[in-house]
């Protein structure tokens, strides 16, 4: 055993491991910034990208008036997506103050509701969106829709028809582009912004650390040691990659303990996922570090590769929303992959047999990314 | 594009400048400078422990001392930048921070903008001085013409020669005109030629009255100030004039050259008339304090050793030699440790070429960088790259040790050929690059562990060889500094342990000895020096010609070519002409008028005394100049001819493929 580590702490590939490392223990800002910033981004993120919409003022004219329109008046609150703002006389009144801005939804139960209700009889509420916002239109009818269905599953009736005159033009084309697909809406985005955090932070850093090396001037001395150019890059990423791998398990924290997020597929799964996509993104700053002489430009680099990552990946909004030629682009996207196995994981508890393509094709970027980033620091040379 | 023909570099047009000679009033000078009292300490430490000093208006006073003896401090607080601890410091009656505005200060590190160009660099040092731009194109143009760098207004700081950041950072200075010119070793990685081009501008401008404070590690520089004052430890020890400090010594140096310097050495070090020894390429400098028995004993002590004694000639101690004596008997004897190597040194079978360039090419885009370089250094052989700052000394050590590829050529190394990046090659070099050895953000000890562990040094040899790195470098239990905090001379120390803690058998340093102070200097020549003796190849690369005649061979580069190679003895040899020693009455005119009559590179001005080259024998040449002053009224008060030192050499020869018209820097 103690030969064994004898060995281990005399090997070249040690010296230049305990380097890396001793730098990087120095290097206060940089780990402060591996852990600070992805927990401040993924909390924040987490709360602003969520497209859940609450407290929609609705105005309702409920010509009606008996216990079953105000059951149904309350289901529409209780879900604390809709207000009651104001009550009004008539649909023409509902109208005008939808058109001034003063309501987002507008509720008209008509007289014979509760008759019908009695007779089992299909009955038709009328509901009208201010269409100007059309995202929160979509989304407000939706709400409304589901709570019609809740309303009359609770009921045991027949569905309660819904009618929807147009009062903005645009209204009923956008209903259809509704893409919410539950009401925590936050855990499917944060899985997706896990992937973004990890190959944004992997290429920052790992470019950072290997340029620092080229500014400092200390990069001739290192080649003309005798470690090759793989030593050096494994060196220079393993230790990246151990902080960022911590990254992974603090993420999953915050999205249990803030998000309350559902863990229920295989957790290992989801690291060794998380540990390729590091990988992936480590190799990829190194690469753009090889063509980098100075922080800055490693930087702008990066700023030019990471944000179409980050876009294109189906991470914050739906692939299908994309163009159609770029949807197969994104393939080539690591985060895209890993998005898909992180909901997969966590939200329907999938297991290897479902995500594997998805989990070879982040081993496959990760291989390509670091060969090339390792075969390009060696072309460097010549 | 440039070639530097036609415009002699160290032309000054008298008529140019406003130039007033007169030296001040010996019975009352101005006092420029007035330091009483003064201490600094940064926490425990105390850099400067009580200095008391004057400077008269127009003395080109010179700081020197070793690595950490508080000149950077005093800088510092006489530049208005720092506040002392306690103590007065005046400069013309105002508190130093006060008079800012009449002080120009030239840090060691350039202070210029790397990517603006030197009009620019300019313009915004002139704005923030609140000058007129009238003013500052006045300004700028006329010292950028004493310079010689009013072609190269448009280019880049960033883009020009270490030598003329340099001029550049000094032009910037002189910008406001200031009374006082403050300069912190303003030539560490200066080439020769552009050195003494620096101080002829020195000399010139302390003529016009300005009072100039200068600090150096390069002890012949500092020959060429009115007065000097060595510093250590926070203290001044001496002061007074070069040629006081060197008589005060009460020493006398003997020049010797024998069959076998290397154990000529060891036998004098402990004579007993015998103060001191120093090693050089081909002869050994004895310090004695009497001539005649000191000469007796060295022939006695070689003789009974069978040593062959080939000459020894009497010479006036140097300033050098005055430093190093009175620095030992502050410090005690200094021992260089012994390198603890397990290892037989190399057996003559194995000695054969270890660097061999053939036919050597690179060329950047249109810029050829080296131009059919051939050479070839053995095993045990220290052999030395000479050469002004970009004439591609770097480049071709960078090809040779396989981190560049060349255009064309053949190189071997290490018994390699063509590819040089194997692990296996490498294993066998030692390298120490031009500034940037160990990583600034680690201990010293955890650069010396990654060394060690990288170089795959025998585990249980590590810690023996990690603590012959400390003690060599003067840093027994400091280990745990961390290496950004240490002064440059005591960095470059710990690099050069580093380098040749895995026992290389061809070793490669680029300016090794750079910022360092001369005691150390010696430290670095006796370990590559025996280095040598075990049978390591060295190739070295050093603006401080002093030291490069401690190699077997030289080679001078100039514009990418080796003009000459040979032994230090060959290559001064090789030089026609012959150098003059003068005393003169008003050393400053006497050279002004010189320079006009000659190529102004045939003369420099050395303190008090002139050297200069002519090319006809000594007696003519002397009687030449003779009549050439006298026709302006200046005297020859002494004139001997003189050998030729390497800077010399180094100088003429540049300036003769100048002449031809090969570009040296551009």
């Amino acid at each position: 055993m103690k030969n064994l580590i004898q060995k281990i702490t005399g090997m070249r590939l040690w010296a230049l491991f305990v380097k890396e490392l001793r730098q990087i223990q120095r290097d206060r800002q940089m780990v402060v910034a591996l852990i600070v910033p992805p927990t401040i981004q993924l909390i924040l993120l987490g709360f602003a990208l969520n497209p859940e919409v609450t407290n929609l003022r609705l105005g309702v004219v409920d010509e009606n008036r008996t216990a079953v329109s105000r059951e149904l008046i309350s289901a529409f609150v209780e879900g604390q997506a809709f207000q009651v703002a104001a009550y009004y006389q008539s649909p023409t009144e509902l109208g005008r103050a939808l058109s001034s801005g003063n309501l987002d939804a507008g509720l008209v139960i008509p007289s014979d509701f509760a008759k019908r209700f009695e007779a089992r009889q299909p009955s038709t509420v009328q509901l009208a969106f201010d269409g100007v916002d059309s995202n929160r239109a979509g989304i407000a009818s939706s709400y409304a829709q589901r709570t019609m269905m809740a309303f009359n599953q609770r009921n045991g009736l027949a569905p309660v028809k819904m009618e929807s005159p147009v009062i903005k033009p645009n209204l009923t084309a956008r209903v259809a582009l509704l893409f919410n697909p539950g009401l925590r809406s936050s855990w499917f985005m944060l899985a997706g912004v896990l992937g973004i955090l990890l190959v944004l932070n992997g290429s920052l850093v790992a470019a950072g650390a290997l340029v620092k090396e080229k500014e400092a001037g200390t990069i001739e001395q290192l080649l003309m040691t005798p470690a090759g150019a793989t030593e050096i890059i494994v060196a220079k990423i393993t230790p990246v990659f151990l902080l960022l791998s911590c990254d992974v398990w603090l993420a999953l924290l915050i999205m249990r303990l803030v998000f309350d997020m559902p863990m229920r597929g295989s957790l290992l799964v989801l690291f060794c996922a998380g540990a390729l996509c590091v990988f992936a993104g480590i190799g990829l700053g190194t690469f753009l570090a090889t063509f980098s002489k100075s922080q800055q430009q490693a930087q702008l680099l990066n700023f030019f590769v990471n944000p179409p990552i980050a876009l294109l990946s189906g991470a914050t909004s739906p692939l299908e929303g994309m163009p159609h030629w770029v949807q197969p682009l994104t393939i080539i996207n690591p985060v895209r992959h890993f998005a898909t196995i992180a909901r997969g994981v966590l939200l329907k508890g999938a297991g290897l047999d479902i995500i594997y393509p998805n989990l070879l094709a982040l081993f496959a970027f990760a291989v390509v990314l670091v060969g090339l980033s390792a075969w390009q620091f060696r072309k460097q040379l010549e | 594009m440039n070639t530097l023909m036609e415009t002699a570099p160290n032309t000054f047009l008298p008529n140019e400048i406003k130039v007033s000679w007169n030296t001040p009033a010996a019975d009352q000078p101005d006092i420029a400078i007035r330091i009483a009292g003064l201490r600094k300490s940064y926490g425990t430490i105390q850099a400067v422990r009580g200095v008391d000093l004057e400077i008269p208006k127009g003395e080109l006073f010179g700081l020197i001392g070793p690595d950490g003896s508080g000149k950077t401090s005093i800088f510092q607080i006489l530049g208005g930048v720092m506040q002392a601890t306690s103590g007065e410091t005046t400069v013309f009656g105002q508190n130093a921070r006060d008079a800012r505005s009449s002080i120009g200060y030239l840090t060691q590190s350039f202070s210029l903008y790397q990517d603006m160009s030197v009009e620019e660099n300019l313009l915004y040092v002139g704005m923030l001085r609140k000058l007129s731009k009238r003013e500052i194109a006045e300004r700028g143009g006329r010292y950028l013409k004493m310079f010689d760098m009013d072609r190269f207004t448009d280019r880049l700081a960033g883009k020009l020669s270490g030598g003329m950041k340099q001029k550049l950072a000094l032009v910037c200075a002189l910008i406001a005109e200031p009374k006082v010119l403050l300069l912190d070793e303003p030539t560490t990685g200066v080439d020769p030629v552009s050195r003494r081009e620096f101080w002829d501008t020195l000399a010139h401008l302390s003529g016009t009255g300005m009072t100039i404070v200068v600090a150096t590690p390069y002890l012949d520089e500092a020959e060429r100030c009115q007065r000097v004052a060595l510093m250590h430890d926070g203290l001044i020890r001496q002061i007074g004039s070069p040629a006081e400090i060197r008589n005060g010594l009460g020493l006398h140096r003997l020049e010797l050259r024998t069959s076998d310097l290397g154990q000529a050495e060891d036998l004098l070090q402990s004579g007993r008339e015998i103060v001191d020894v120093q090693r050089f390429g081909d002869r050994l400098d004895v310090m004695v304090r009497d001539t005649a028995k000191g000469e007796a004993e060295a022939r006695q002590t070689l003789t009974t050793a069978g040593l062959e004694t080939r000459e020894i000639t009497v010479g006036e101690p140097t300033l050098e030699n005055a430093f190093v004596s009175i620095l030992r008997e502050l410090n005690g004897e200094q021992r260089i440790p012994a390198f603890p190597s397990r290892r037989e040194p190399f057996s003559p079978s194995r000695a054969g070429i270890a660097i061999g360039a053939n036919g050597l090419h690179k060329r950047f885009g249109a810029f050829h960088a080296v131009n059919d370089v051939n050479l070839e250094v053995k095993y045990g052989e220290i052999y030395g790259l000479l050469g002004a700052n970009g004439a591609g000394k770097t480049t071709t050590i960078k090809i040779l040790c396989g981190l560049l590829a060349p255009s064309s050529g053949a190189i071997e190394l290490a018994g390699a050929q063509g590819s040089l990046r194997s692990s296996q090659v490498r294993q066998k070099i030692g390298y120490m690059s031009q500034k940037f050895s160990l990583y600034d953000d680690l201990t010293i000890n955890a650069n010396l562990d990654f060394f060690a562990g990288v170089y795959q040094v025998p585990t249980e040899l590590r810690e023996e060889r990690k603590r012959w790195v400390l003690e060599f470098s003067g840093l027994e239990g400091k280990g745990d500094i961390l290496t950004s905090s240490l002064p440059g001379g005591w960095k470059q120390r710990v690099a050069f342990g580093a380098a040749i803690m895995h026992e290389p058998q061809v070793l490669f340093l680029d300016e090794p000895t750079s910022g360092v102070d001369p005691l150390a200097r010696r430290a670095f020549w006796k370990m590559i020096n025996q280095l040598a003796d075990r049978g390591v190849a060295i190739l070295v690369t050093t603006h401080y010609l002093e030291e490069a005649e401690q190699c077997n061979r030289l080679g001078l580069m100039v514009a990418g070519k080796l003009v000459a190679q040979g032994t230090p003895t060959n290559i001064k040899a090789a030089q026609p002409g012959q150098l003059l020693e003068l005393i003169v009455s008003q050393p400053q005119q006497a050279a002004n008028l010189l320079k006009l009559e000659m190529e102004p590179w045939r003369v420099s001005l050395f303190g008090d005394r002139l050297h200069v080259i002519v090319e006809s024998d000594a007696e003519t040449g002397i009687r030449q100049i003779i009549q050439q002053l006298k026709q302006h009224n200046l005297q020859v008060l002494k004139a001997q001819p003189e050998r030729f030192s390497l800077e010399d050499v180094f100088i003429a020869v540049v300036e003769q493929v100048r002449k031809k018209g090969l570009r040296t820097e551009d």
